[in-house]
């Protein structure tokens, strides 16, 4: 008996194995539940509640915000090879970018759009220095870009706790509040700064069509499915990884702006700016694969995870690495479906 | 008979009508775990509705502060009357909050923004870190005292210079080495700043960041150390002095009655702010609950001596005495009553005065004798 | 300075044993993200049974519990042909996960009977040398390289790819584990929520770093302890902000992977194996 790659699986066997492994994960969920004494029925209400009420459609849109705007940029990435997991770092970078032209350029009508402009340069200069050591000195951009996420938070520590820190924020390690045109307009009292969620989708959008539409996304998609091949059409190799690695970071830089312009309105302890969306964002993109449309689907999706996740740790005081069981069951279903309706049992050797 | 039957029923059912719970609710920075901030705002509540059979709790765990207003807005969906925000960075959330539901209470802790229907409260230890550092000073042979710190803000540097302080009235050369690791819960780096400021010379330690690990690293090297929050004499039995113990539930459980008696409402809490001390017995000196110093070094404070008004007292006596006056009513003594100057030699609390509120709130000088890096010292 | 150096090997040790154990399930061609949740119920595993039975019994629990983590990986990330990537990065949030929910009652119990650390980072150091001549030195090691570099022509030749894989995964879960059990046995004798606070994804780093060869793996855990120390030990004794210091181990890892230049992955990493393609 073994496994054998499935060409063309029928959309009942993919169904199939979709419903089988999502019964799988929710009938262990369920033991969990019940070994916390919580109804396994409630809690899976509650994890899909934040989609009935609008408080919590707010919040799934809230945090689909910069996973939209990382994964799209993330789906590009990985497509040519480029393992950019320090996300988290360049989100950190822009929000750095955004405190900087908020809290220390005169403000005025372009105030947000220079914060923009500088969080995403930080951004993509972050994610571009990682390129750039991989495509000089072929140093793998999976560990550079994960230990700059580590020089990130030490700076952004760095500069709330000395040189940025506010003058009115009695010692905490905050900056002062952004003046009121660095601020990002919400969608009535919820926490969703639609600029920026129209900026997510535009970017998917746009990246989409150039990644299908153009024959600069053709020479990408070549890079990225077929190295050998790319060399030899006579593709700059280095260059693209250079460009989309800019470009994901760019991106990544416009979530954190989106998140200290939108939300907190200061620049502070880097624990606080993002709730790991760099690391999510990696899972949005996979689940994308590799097509930036299509994290239009995803960002909503590990979204609403997260914020049922939320949702169950609140109404049952359950501690919080609920969520992280949540999502991790999930997520393991969602590969096993992906990955067995893909293949197909061959009894014989 | 039968009257009577009715009537009690109809008691009963008046009384249980009456008796509607009051609903708080907690909203807590980190997890639970397992000593430190959150821990011991679990213990208050958990002690609070043990003793008040009208209240019924809920807690989150783990809120950053972007997720404090959709919290929020789910508890008081949910029925939530008074909200508890242990954080400070809940602050503009919980103001937001305020507004947008009025009849609602929220209290705030450690922040000192106030409107109608929101109160700030803070237990702090700032005394109990004196009085440990009496002992600190008595003890260190090294004339080092080590001290791992989380962050660089107002709170941790009050608590770092009210020890700094009460080290060097005991051994007036002492040197507080600080560490600073920026994290409030980081097992490893707490163990290897302890490790450092070890190789570095230091037999005594006192932190503030929300693990015992530097009491059980320090007692693997024989060193003493001050437990922090919680009880934490049983990580360590033969090294642990004292330590700083909070209890939130005096806080909570005075608060709630307030709010259940309609002394608290949501129209008038704008001048209602809890920073209770030694004297309120919200916080507590010990190794563990009434153990006030580990009996196993009481005999080496009684024969170390200070010199206190001219006078040489045992410092086990001084201590004694402060921490009985400090738990009075009416304490006479205060660790920041000037003059004081910080290790610049600027005076920050002129001669004559105790430092006042607002001084103890926005403390960024650092006291003599500390040594190490100071994030926002004032020039 | 001997502290340094001390220190250096006492906290480069279970940076040390996680990254052996990542990099011996790379060599055979699986990647294996899962590091810090599998640390992180192994820690749990281990510190459960320590304190019920004994800090012997509770190395075994430890190691067990990474074995069957890091195989539970093996079910989708080798069998069922996921995307490995992914199925780690979910391990990894499962392993956290069940290990907080499960620990609760863990939380604030000081370890009576604690185990030493010096005896186990020898044997950490002897467990690299040891995995380093199993690679090299034995028809295990060859079929182990092989199948991470060629599957097809290690298949060709009647290697059992799944087998190996498995097994590699599942050996390297059980050194993650004794890792795990290091922190929470003997690095800082008790056990709380979040307690490998991101050692795991150092070593995945590290793995990388080392270019997949134990002893360099040494080298580099011992390397991170140094500095991971040193940024303590320095701390305002020299007018830089502790947040440089704090970075600088980071930054110190870019520095030798510029330097270092181009590190040579197993061929076969992260790619399942299919065969007939």
């Amino acid at each position: 008996m073994r496994l054998e790659l499935d060409p063309a699986p029928s959309p009942t066997k993919v169904a199939l194995s979709y419903g089988a492994f999502l019964l799988l994960a929710l009938f262990l969920l369920g033991f969990l539940f019940l070994a916390y004494g919580v109804s396994p029925l409630r809690a899976y209400g509650l994890l899909l509640s934040p989609l009935l009420d609008p408080l919590g459609l707010a919040e799934v849109a809230r945090r689909a915000i910069p996973l939209l705007l990382i994964g799209a940029g993330l789906s590009l990435a990985f497509r040519v090879g480029f393992f950019n997991i320090g996300a988290e770092g360049q989100l950190l970078m822009g929000a750095v970018g955004a405190a900087y032209v908020a809290l220390f350029l005169p403000p005025g009508p372009y105030t947000l759009l220079l914060m923009f402009l500088l969080g995403g340069a930080l951004g993509a200069l972050w994610a571009g220095f990682a390129a750039w050591l991989r495509v000089r000195f072929g140093a793998s951009e999976i560990l550079t870009t994960l230990m700059q996420n580590y020089l990130a938070y030490y700076l952004v520590v760095y500069l709330v706790a000395g040189p940025w820190k506010g003058q009115f924020v009695f010692g905490f390690l905050y900056t002062d509040r952004f003046p009121e045109v660095a601020r990002l307009p919400r969608l009535g009292d919820t926490l969703v700064h639609w600029p920026t969620l129209l900026l997510g989708v535009g970017a998917a959008l746009l990246l989409h069509l150039l990644l299908f539409r153009t024959p600069w996304g053709f020479s990408l998609r070549v890079l990225g499915e077929n190295p050998q091949a790319a060399r030899y059409l006579g593709l700059k190799e280095g260059r693209l990884t250079l460009l989309v690695a800019l470009a994901s970071g760019f991106l990544a830089g416009f979530a954190g702006v989106g998140e200290v312009a939108g939300i907190h309105g200061r620049l502070l302890e880097p624990a606080q700016i993002s709730l790991g969306y760099g690391f999510t964002a990696i899972l949005v993109a996979w689940l994308a694969r590799g097509r930036p449309g299509l994290t239009l689907l995803t960002a909503p999706l590990l979204g609403l995870i997260l914020a049922g996740g939320d949702a169950l740790k609140l109404a049952f005081s359950m501690p919080f690495r609920v969520v992280d069981v949540v999502a991790g069951l999930l997520l393991l279903a969602l590969i096993g479906a992906e990955a067995a309706s893909r293949h197909r049992l061959i009894w014989r050797r | 008979m039968r009257k009577l039957v009715w009537l009690l029923a109809l008691l009963l059912g008046t009384g249980l009508a009456q008796g509607e719970k009051l609903k708080a609710c907690f909203i807590y920075v980190g997890p639970v775990g397992d000593a430190g901030w959150t821990y011991a705002h679990d213990v208050g509540r958990k002690k609070a509705e043990a003793a008040l059979p009208w209240l019924e709790t809920r807690y989150v765990e783990s809120v950053p502060e972007a997720q404090a207003l959709p919290v929020i807005d789910r508890f008081v969906k949910e029925g939530c009357k008074v909200i508890f925000a242990t954080s400070f960075g809940y602050m503009e959330a919980v103001l937001e909050a305020a507004k947008k539901y009025p009849d609602v209470i929220f209290a705030h802790a450690t922040g000192f923004k106030r409107a109608p229907n929101v109160a700030t409260y803070m237990a702090d230890f700032y005394q109990v870190y004196y009085l440990n550092g009496l002992a600190a000073g008595a003890l260190t042979r090294s004339g080092k005292v080590g001290y791992v710190a989380a962050f660089p803000i107002p709170e941790v540097k009050r608590h770092i210079n009210a020890f700094a302080l009460g080290v060097r009235a005991v051994n007036p050369k002492a040197q507080v080495l600080v560490r600073w690791i920026n994290a409030w819960y980081d097992p490893a780096k707490a163990r290897e700043a302890t490790e450092a400021l070890l190789a570095q010379g230091a037999d005594v330690f006192a932190f503030t960041e929300d693990t015992p690990t530097v009491i059980q690293t320090a007692a693997k090297k024989g060193a003493y150390s001050f437990g922090h929050y919680t009880p934490m004499l049983k990580f360590a039995p033969d090294h642990v002095v004292s330590g700083q113990i909070v209890h939130w539930d005096v806080i909570y459980i005075d608060f709630l009655k307030k709010v259940k008696e309609g002394v608290y409402t949501p129209k008038n809490l704008q001048n209602v702010d809890y920073f209770w001390l030694l004297q309120h017995k919200a916080v507590e000196m010990g190794a563990d609950y009434g153990v006030p110093i580990n009996p196993k070094h009481v005999p080496l404070l009684q024969r170390a001596r200070m010199r206190v008004a001219g006078k040489e007292v045992p410092v086990y006596e001084r201590i004694m005495a402060l921490l009985q006056d400090m738990s009075s009513p009416k304490p006479t003594f205060d660790p920041f009553t000037g003059s004081i100057r910080d290790r610049k030699g600027v005076v920050r609390i002129p001669a004559g005065r105790k430092a006042t509120l607002q001084e103890l709130l926005t403390m960024e000088w650092a006291a003599p004798g500390v040594v190490g890096d100071w994030p926002g010292e004032p020039k | 300075m001997e502290e340094a150096l001390v220190r250096a090997v006492l906290f480069g040790t279970p940076i040390l044993l996680a990254a052996l154990g990542a990099l011996l399930a790379e060599r055979s061609g699986v990647v294996n993200l899962g590091v810090e949740g599998i640390m992180a119920l192994s820690a749990l595993a281990a510190f459960a049974v320590a304190l019920d039975v004994g800090p012997f019994l509770g190395v075994v629990a430890g190691v067990g519990a990474g074995v069957a983590l890091a195989l539970f990986l093996g079910l989708f990330a080798i069998t069922l042909r996921a995307n490995p990537f992914v199925a780690g990065l979910a391990v990894a949030a499962l392993g956290l996960g069940a290990s907080g929910m499960l620990g609760k009652r863990y939380e604030g119990v000081p370890l009576q009977k604690v185990l030493p650390e010096a005896p186990l980072a020898l044997l950490a150091l002897l467990l690299a040398l040891v995995l380093h001549l199993l690679l090299y030195r034995s028809r295990f090691g060859l079929y182990l390289r092989s199948v991470g570099e060629n599957p097809k022509a290690a298949d060709l030749f009647g290697v059992n790819v799944e087998g190996v894989r498995y097994l590699a995964l599942g050996l390297g879960g059980g050194l993650i584990g004794l890792g795990g059990a290091y922190l929470s046995l003997a690095y800082r004798p008790s056990w709380t929520d979040g307690m490998t606070a991101g050692l795991g994804w150092v070593a995945i780093a590290l793995v990388i770093l080392a270019a997949w060869e134990p002893l360099r793996a040494v080298c580099g855990a011992y390397l991170f302890g140094l500095l991971f120390f040193l940024q303590f030990r320095l701390q305002g004794s020299v007018p830089i902000p502790s947040e440089a210091f704090a970075a600088m181990p980071y930054l110190l890892v870019i520095l030798v992977l510029a330097l270092s230049g181009r590190s040579r992955a197993p061929k076969a990493l992260g790619q399942p194996f299919e065969r007939g393609r």
